[in-house]
């Protein structure tokens, strides 16, 4: 029921990173002439973001199927012509495993954050003719938390996946192989740890008078209706959630989203309509006439403040991309002697695409905005050209029956993986996009050129 | 003993005549290219000209015009300019900060729609100026024009999902045309009929490369280009045209203008 919609709550993810969220957006699309409408933003790459926490990590290495789940979840190519062309994933929008807060599509989002997947851009037999833009939800913990969709209209998740890609993306029919690959991917990711939350999702160790007081207050019966409490529909021992749809006051039946890593998923509610967690605690008050003083309020605020906490594992640097990719890649390792093209082709245009972005991260010598390292970037861009034509090597000879050569070029490619191009993207590494100086001198430059577009003449 | 001796020498000394040969013929054939490359970018600069006169007329749609017609020129030229003038090539084309260059130009006439352009107008038709002149005796090795080749159809292959380079102009399709132009010209002028003696079978793969090229880049609009499509294709012919290095006794082009 209502508290449900405490989940989602806190404080924005505006404040969360701070100052890093403050940055220059990046991936802002213009022109008269894109897939994606002109001022789209996809900002893929402009926050420094917490990477995925992984079961498998947990219990030991991941399985092929998992890595065959993230290749799918990273291509474009599993989803329809529109997307193809403007190069988005599953990846796109659920950045690290999260959502992307970021994220503006004209006519398809009312603000960063939200979309509208039964909108005409994607898929017009889709088009529900009406501008009902649902949050970007994060998958963390997404085992835990049926049913699927902001409704909860699916029980299953993989039927969730199909239906995204088929009818919301107008992708062909998937595999039953990549369904279950994805379903097993999506399923591999965790919440990010909280060392606040102890068994039972009770806080522990070091917590406020504040959040300890949140706490009570999240447990306490609504006073016009006992049987309601935050904690009744947000269960603390089951993720915090209860698997059941409610009416919040916020226009229908929505699922009650988890609390866990909450202060990393805002916008909140169903739509986004909140940018913070007071925004919802103050919603909550209103529509249940709860009663509840400021002080209350602060209270509730930090304790759902400390219970969405984590622990964010950050990778600095071209590392993050690099260790996908080698997953990625490692599905060559059985793909290329089954002569398996499907796959390696997939693997190839995924990865391949992948390294051709991470160049980018490079900028060429014309960039005026990126000062010194002109040699150092030229060498980094040169030596991920040449792993993305060592891939499609790969693709040409598994194509023409060449195993043996697909196999040696193979070899190369894992050996210059394994140490030369790494090394060669960390000594670029100051005057690439990974540097936040950079990276704002970069996009603000980007944006301004831009901005001549839109001033009025 | 001495019969092999005998042999390696001969074989040798008309290995290395062979070779001899095939840099004279691929000299001769880069001479060939330079009235091309005069030509494209005597046709830039001539627009950049025009487009100094309209701007200074204030007339925008002539402006627009004469700048598109640079441009054309500019990027058929793409082959040699990274590669043989880097320091005029990122003044002339800087992106995306554009302090100068065609950029800059393109964001005041088809962003905020102005022809108060006349400083940096100066600016592109002076250096256009300075790299037409160069052009007349600067020395165009075979090594460059393939590295300049090979470079440009691996960039053709980039995702322009964000809208391209020029994407204020919205002409980022008719770059990747002329891209793809310059690479055919450059291919057939000074390599085609070479690669063609020592290996027919390559040099059909590399022809046939650029014609699915030219057919992708001739979809109606940008949104309409096969990018998976055109991303395999580029990068196959990349491939092509590093096997063909080989065979022309040429070093392995290198994808990057600074990273030999």
């Amino acid at each position: 029921m209502n508290l449900r919609r405490l989940s989602g709550i806190a404080v924005v993810i505006g404040l969360l990173m701070m100052g890093l969220h403050e940055r220059v957006l990046a991936f802002p699309v213009d022109g008269d002439q894109t897939a994606l409408p002109a001022r789209s933003e996809l900002n893929e790459d402009a926050l420094r973001r917490p990477r995925e926490v992984f079961h498998s990590e947990i219990t030991g290495r991941r399985s092929d199927l998992i890595k065959l789940g993230n290749l799918a979840f990273s291509s474009p190519s599993i989803l329809g012509n529109v997307a193809q062309q403007a190069g988005i994933s599953c990846e796109s929008c659920h950045v690290n495993g999260a959502g992307n807060a970021r994220l503006f599509v004209p006519k398809m989002s009312t603000r960063p954050g939200n979309f509208d997947t039964t909108g005409p851009l994607f898929n017009p037999k889709a088009d529900n003719g009406v501008l009902d833009p649902v949050r970007i939800p994060s998958l963390r913990g997404a085992r835990y938390l049926a049913p699927y969709g902001a409704d909860g209209r699916m029980a299953s998740l993989r039927d969730f996946v199909r239906n995204v890609i088929v009818n919301e993306f107008a992708g062909a029919e998937p595999s039953p192989a990549i369904l279950d690959a994805i379903v097993a991917y999506i399923q591999d990711i965790d919440f990010l740890p909280n060392q606040s939350l102890g068994p039972a999702g009770r806080l522990v160790g070091k917590i406020s008078d504040s959040e300890r007081r949140g706490e009570a207050l999240f447990a306490m019966p609504f006073p016009h209706d006992p049987g309601l409490s935050c904690a009744a529909c947000h269960i603390p021992s089951a993720a915090f959630v209860d698997h059941s749809q409610h009416d919040v006051g916020s226009g229908g039946l929505f699922k009650t989203p988890t609390l866990r890593n909450a202060d990393f998923n805002a916008p909140y509610f169903h739509d986004g309509r909140f940018d913070s967690y007071d925004q919802v605690v103050a919603h909550f008050d209103r529509v249940f006439e709860l009663g509840l003083s400021a002080q209350d309020q602060k209270d509730l605020v930090a304790y759902l403040t400390a219970v969405g906490d984590a622990a964010m594992p950050y990778e600095q640097g071209a590392g993050a991309t690099l260790k996908e990719i080698d997953d990625f890649a490692s599905l060559l390792a059985t793909a290329i002697p089954a002569g398996d093209k499907e796959t390696v082709a997939l693997a190839v245009d995924t990865i391949g695409g992948e390294l051709r972005e991470l160049t980018e991260h490079y900028p060429d010598r014309k960039d005026t905005s990126v000062p010194g390292g002109e040699q150092e970037r030229a060498m980094a861009r040169a030596a991920l050209k040449e792993v993305v034509l060592l891939l499609r090597r790969i693709d040409m000879a598994v194509g023409e029956g060449r195993i043996t050569d697909a196999a040696d070029d193979y070899r190369n490619y894992r050996s210059l993986m394994v140490a030369a191009v790494p090394s060669i993207l960390a000594h670029a590494d100051r005057w690439s996009l990974f540097n936040a100086a950079v990276h704002d001198r970069h996009y603000e430059a980007l944006r301004q050129v831009m901005q001549s577009k839109h001033m009025p003449q | 003993m001495i019969g092999k001796r005998m042999a390696l020498s001969l074989f040798l000394a008309l290995a290395v005549g062979a070779r001899v040969a095939d840099a004279a013929a691929l000299d001769e054939a880069a001479e060939r290219y330079r009235p091309y490359a005069i030509e494209g970018i005597g046709s830039a600069l001539a627009g950049a000209r025009d487009l100094r006169e309209r701007a200074a007329a204030r007339d925008l749609a002539g402006a627009r015009k004469a700048w598109l017609s640079a441009r054309a020129g500019w990027e058929r030229s793409e082959v040699f300019t990274a590669g043989f003038v880097p320091e005029l090539d990122a003044l002339i084309d800087a992106w995306p900060n554009a302090d100068s260059g065609f950029h800059t130009i393109e964001a005041k006439l088809f962003g905020t729609g102005q022809t108060d352009i006349g400083r940096d107008a100066d600016a592109l038709v002076q250096h256009l100026d300075e790299l037409h002149t160069k052009l007349r005796d600067m020395p165009l090795l075979p090594q460059g024009l393939l590295d300049g080749t090979v470079r440009l159809a691996y960039e053709v292959g980039e995702s322009k999902a964000d809208g391209g380079e020029s994407r204020i102009s919205g002409t980022s399709l008719d770059d990747m045309r002329n891209n793809v132009a310059g690479v055919e010209f450059a291919y057939r002028t000074v390599f085609a009929d070479r690669l063609k003696e020592v290996d027919a079978g390559l040099a059909d793969k590399v022809m046939a490369r650029i014609g699915e090229l030219k057919t992708i880049v001739a979809a109606p609009d940008l949104p309409h280009v096969n990018v998976r499509a055109l991303r395999r294709v580029s990068e196959e012919l990349v491939i092509s045209l590093q096997a063909a290095a080989a065979k022309l006794g040429l070093r392995r082009p290198t994808l990057e203008a600074q990273s030999r």
